[in-house]
């Protein structure tokens, strides 16, 4: 079984929680073990918060679009902004302090995922691309 | 995300409930900011009903931290899940927050200190 979907969520309405119930329905449809979810959902939340935040800068009628594909071997999601100069931003960030309030986003997508890819948009926004290869036994048995 | 504000001898401890990201966080920061502004500056939060957590959420626990620094308090966490335990090890956070295993063992420690 397979699952793709895709999302458009428009940055003024805060998408969070939206998100959050998008992707576990898609992950409920493919029965993903509780184990494996939570890493998931939180590498498509960082990089949302992102996309937000410092993609689309908090323009309000800017868009995030979400994929996500879900299958036996692999749980994936691609998350692209609007915004500008995405790549120069992932390739000069600087690493974060314990006492930072922010900067831990990257960090925690790329220790949970198996791959991570960035890459431009031909209009200069920033796609997300992450992948994490799913455990054998990670299904829920009915 | 729902907070219920409790005091329990010299501490007030906060109960957190539900998910902590980037929306919530504020309203986090906001609610802590009410309760040092009452005075308190022991504070205990219980991550226990924590579904969710992020690095935003983790930002707003540190601007957390710094505001009861700030007022020369102290705050402890206890009853962290194990994935959110591992997001604060990850990020190192582990050393830089007092982590307790329950809401108990924080308050016989802030007592302990209290006491000293």
């Amino acid at each position: 079984m397979s699952t793709f979907e895709t999302f458009e969520y428009l940055t003024k309405s805060r998408p969070f929680q939206q998100v959050f119930d998008d992707v576990n329905r898609l992950l409920d449809k493919e029965n993903v073990s509780r184990e494996e979810r939570y890493p998931f959902v939180l590498a498509v939340s960082e990089a949302l918060t992102n996309a937000i935040i410092h993609g689309n800068k908090n323009d309000s009628q800017k868009k995030v679009k979400v994929s996500i594909m879900v299958n036996e071997k692999l749980l994936s999601a691609d998350i692209t902004d609007e915004g500008q100069g995405g790549l120069e931003r992932i390739r000069h960030r600087k690493p974060s302090t314990p006492k930072d309030e922010g900067g831990r986003g990257i960090d925690l997508i790329e220790h949970y995922a198996t791959s991570v890819g960035y890459v431009q948009t031909p209009s200069g926004g920033l796609k997300v691309e992450i992948r994490i290869e799913r455990k054998t036994n990670s299904v829920v048995e009915e | 995300m729902k907070f219920m504000v409790k005091a329990e001898g010299g501490t007030t401890v906060v109960t957190l409930d539900g998910r902590l990201d980037l929306s919530t966080g504020t309203n986090l920061k906001e609610e802590i900011k009410k309760v040092c502004d009452k005075g308190a500056n022991r504070i205990h939060l219980n991550l226990q009903k924590v579904e969710f957590i992020n690095s935003s959420g983790l930002g707003s626990l540190v601007s957390v931290m710094k505001q009861v620094r700030l007022k020369k308090g102290r705050l402890t966490l206890s009853n962290l899940a194990p994935y959110v335990r591992e997001i604060f090890d990850i990020t190192q956070l582990s050393n830089v927050f007092e982590i307790h295993e329950t809401q108990q063992e924080a308050l016989m420690s802030t007592g302990k200190v209290a006491a000293e």
